[in-house]
């Protein structure tokens, strides 16, 4: 403490600690605050396999699966003040023709979409265009939390990701069923799943499978020019 | 000219202060920034608002640093004495009682 280099040195020291334990205190905060997120609806509408190309120049063939779905949800108590932001993503499942031991992965698992909500504190990290930018920061205006952001009302979604599987067959496949899952992004902490039990305030997500589904067999070519002309 | 001019540069940036002020210094460090921590932590909690938080804890640490580092005036009221310099050596044979000193 005897110049201001080691003034200077002692203080900084002393403040990487403070800040240490003041984001550690922060982060177990979230353990305090309930998490009873909800799901009403996760149901596929629209269901089509098509042929396509894994890409432009392959000579491959696969078949993909689009799947439509409707999707209710109530995310909106995993906001809190130390939530960065949410990752919400659905998945299509569906077991292994041979099951466990043949040699495949006993199940299959593929995400068909995606999103990312901020919180209004990570705003600005949004990747949107100005305008649309804009207005997300207006809807919030005023608020460090907004509870609204996490209630999801989706109706005949189309789906970000069209699914194969490693066969490249998918179509009249049996026994797929959707299912929702969320991330929790906080400024400080760990990243945080949706757990399968509950843990103490964080309730589990419930009800976040669709009923089975079958995919349909491969749309005919001259069927769509038909409906198209 | 230009080497006093140095020194007193130099002297200014080195900061020193007496011990009574490190005492001090220290004290104010470890307390001052425990309540900034505390109140950025209680104030964003209770507000949930994170970002309050950290601007009350960076702009409470940038204060703590303003306060500490410069050589405040209020550092340095404790001079240390020192014994007058003596212009006589003493003789080799010289015995000096430690009672004389204090």
């Amino acid at each position: 403490m005897y110049s201001s280099v080691v003034r200077f040195q002692n203080a900084f020291s002393f403040f990487t600690t403070v800040a240490f334990v003041v984001a550690a205190l922060i982060a177990s905060t979230d353990l305090l605050t309930p998490r009873t997120p909800s799901v009403g609806v996760l149901k596929p509408t629209n269901v089509q396999v098509v042929r396509g190309r894994p890409h432009y120049y392959s000579s491959k063939k696969e078949e993909y699966a689009i799947i439509k779905f409707s999707l209710d949800a109530d995310l909106s108590s995993l906001f809190t003040w130390n939530t960065k932001q949410l990752f919400v993503y659905v998945t299509a499942e569906w077991p292994s023709a041979g099951g466990s031991g043949s040699g495949q992965n006993a199940s299959n698992q593929a995400v068909i979409w995606d999103s990312i909500i901020t919180s209004p504190s990570a705003d600005h990290l949004a990747n949107l265009g100005p305008i649309a930018l804009k207005k997300l920061k207006r809807s919030a205006q005023g608020k460090s939390i907004d509870p609204s952001r996490g209630k999801l009302s989706i109706k005949n979604q189309r789906p970000k990701y069209q699914i194969t599987h490693p066969s490249g067959k998918v179509a009249e496949q049996e026994d797929v069923v959707l299912r929702l899952h969320y991330n929790v992004q906080p400024w400080v902490g760990f990243l945080t799943w949706n757990q399968d039990v509950d843990f103490w305030r964080w309730k589990t997500l419930r009800n976040n499978l669709s009923k089975k589904f079958t995919l349909p067999s491969i749309k005919k070519k001259d069927e769509t020019k038909k409906a198209g002309a | 000219m230009a080497e006093q001019l140095l020194d007193q540069v130099g002297d200014l940036f080195e900061g020193q202060i007496d011990f009574e002020g490190q005492k001090l210094v220290e004290l104010l460090v470890n307390v001052a920034l425990t309540l900034v921590g505390a109140i950025a932590f209680f104030v964003g909690y209770f507000l949930q608002d994170i970002k309050l938080a950290v601007y009350i804890g960076l702009i409470g640490t940038a204060a703590v640093f303003v306060l500490v580092v410069p050589p405040w005036p209020f550092y340095n009221r404790h001079p240390v004495k020192w014994l007058p310099v003596g212009g006589v050596t003493p003789p080799a044979n010289l015995v000096i009682n430690d009672n004389v000193l204090k």
